[in-house]
């Protein structure tokens, strides 16, 4: 048996992502006894869990790509468990490459020996650990400032509600300009015809079902939104490239053919 | 002393206090995942071509990390941060999760509520996540390879779900803010011409500062 794939790492995958479900359930509970003290109805909680549901689908599939990917080399066992906590699409493939290509690897070659195993495992680990040091010392003190300075504003509440509004579109700008003019490292996924079609079909789809909710009084379709708009962004794109000549979607600022 | 207490309600006080319980419990169970690997299959790594490797990924993320707990704390509550720091994925799905369930309930992020709704979302985006990969892993992962494969027909679904997940959740916003809107994409884009490999964390940061700045300066000239 593959010692990446035996018993022994399915043990360990369980033990961590028990952690994490454990966790999760334990903020979840904790959050909504909160919010029905402050009067958030039932209905707006379930809500919440719903749409939040939905919306992690397509995500999710994503970050499964990824641990399928790095299965090839690392076995199915150490990117699910990676994968499941703390860890993102990009970091993972990044560091265990460096690890795999200082002992003379890569990627492309499926792992043999433990060593290197244990290897890719501590980089994969010790790279992500910052965060959790950061959190616990500084959550507090910045939740305290922001709190301070949004109470303030309260008298002013017109500011307080453009920064907060501008604070989420300065995250969301950073994604659309990527989509308009990006390169990413391997290639993929570059800016140009199929980004920018696929961002606009998301943002076009989204004003009509926002405006279609509103129209006829949908209540129940408006969580549904803005998953329902990615998933049709995500299809049109799998259509554009099935219909159009690969001289329109293979079009990106760096390969104009 | 007393004083400064009172500023934050219990409830977010009890939340810290879990916080940071939890998180220190998932360094040790992190730290545990290699520490158990070398330990079972006695293969400790050479420290040299550990730190080797370390050398080229450590300023880049570490440098991330920073950014990362500056920019989404603030916007993910208190029980968000503990949990999506834990969880990972955070740009590319706990924080637009999170996003989406504030603009659904209607709630301001900086408010008691928001920070109720932020965690439920956070959470169950958690859940789900890992359900998803357990399910794939165990049971769909040959057909999932096929599937996401480079050459497959459903590829460019996966490829280009970036620009699907943010133009769906940023079309709320520009429809509403679009004046705050166009300044800070602007930016992005022009950074992007200089240096369009440009890591995310870092040009998140470049459009975090540009779009509160641009709101600022807007406000003063009363253009809204």
């Amino acid at each position: 048996m593959d010692f990446k794939e035996s018993p022994f790492m399915y043990g360990l995958a369980a033990f961590v992502i028990g952690f994490v479900v454990i966790e999760s359930v334990f903020f979840i509970v904790k959050a909504w006894k909160r919010g029905r003290q402050l009067g958030l109805t039932k209905e707006t909680l379930k809500n919440t869990v719903v749409s939040s549901a939905v919306f992690s689908v397509a995500p999710a599939l994503s970050i499964l790509t990824t641990v399928i990917v790095l299965a090839s080399a690392l076995g199915i066992v150490l990117p699910w468990i990676r994968l499941s906590v703390i860890g993102n699409l990009a970091y993972e493939t990044v560091a265990s490459e460096s690890m795999l290509e200082v002992m003379g690897s890569s990627l492309s070659t499926p792992i043999t020996e433990p060593k290197q195993f244990g290897a890719v495992a501590w980089v994969m680990t010790l790279g992500t650990t910052f965060a959790l040091i950061l959190v616990p010392i500084f959550c507090k003190g910045i939740h305290k400032k922001v709190g301070h300075v949004v109470s303030k504003n309260e008298k002013t509440s017109k500011m307080a509600d453009v920064l907060s509004a501008a604070a989420f579109i300065g995250i969301i700008a950073a994604f659309i300009a990527r989509a308009i003019y990006g390169k990413t490292p391997d290639g993929v996924g570059d800016a140009g015809f199929m980004s920018i079609a696929t961002l606009v079909t998301a943002v076009v789809v989204s004003f009509l079902l926002e405006l279609l909710c509103e129209k006829r009084d949908l209540k129940k379709l408006q969580p549904f939104a803005m998953p329902l708009a990615m998933f049709i962004a995500m299809g049109t794109a799998v259509v554009l490239n099935l219909v159009l000549p690969d001289k329109v979607t293979a079009f990106t600022w760096w390969n104009q053919m | 002393m007393a004083k400064q207490k009172e500023k934050m309600s219990p409830y977010y006080e009890s939340v810290h206090r879990a916080g940071r319980v939890w998180t220190l419990g998932a360094l040790g169970v992190l730290l545990s995942v290699p520490v158990a690997i070398c330990l079972r299959f006695n293969a400790w790594p050479e420290m040299n071509d550990v730190f080797k490797a370390l050398i080229k990924v450590l300023p880049i993320y570490w440098g991330t990390a920073v950014v990362e707990v500056l920019t989404y704390t603030p916007m993910l509550g208190a029980g968000g941060t503990y949990l999506a720091f834990v969880t990972g994925n955070i740009t590319n799905l706990k924080m637009p999760c999170a996003l989406n369930a504030l603009e659904n309930a209607k709630v301001r992020a900086s408010s008691e509520e928001g920070e109720v709704v932020s965690t439920i979302s956070i959470g169950v985006s958690a859940i789900v996540t890992t359900l998803i990969i357990a399910i794939g892993v165990l049971a769909f992962s040959p057909f999932l390879g096929k599937l996401t494969d480079p050459d497959s027909v459903f590829a460019p679904a996966f490829t280009y779900i970036l620009p699907a997940l943010f133009g769906a959740l940023g079309a709320g916003y520009l429809k509403k803010h679009w004046r705050l809107a166009v300044f800070p994409v602007l930016v992005g884009v022009v950074v992007l011409f200089f240096s369009p490999t440009l890591a995310v964390g870092t040009l998140i940061f470049v459009t975090l500062v540009a779009s509160i700045g641009g709101a600022f300066a807007m406000m003063k000239l009363k253009w809204i």
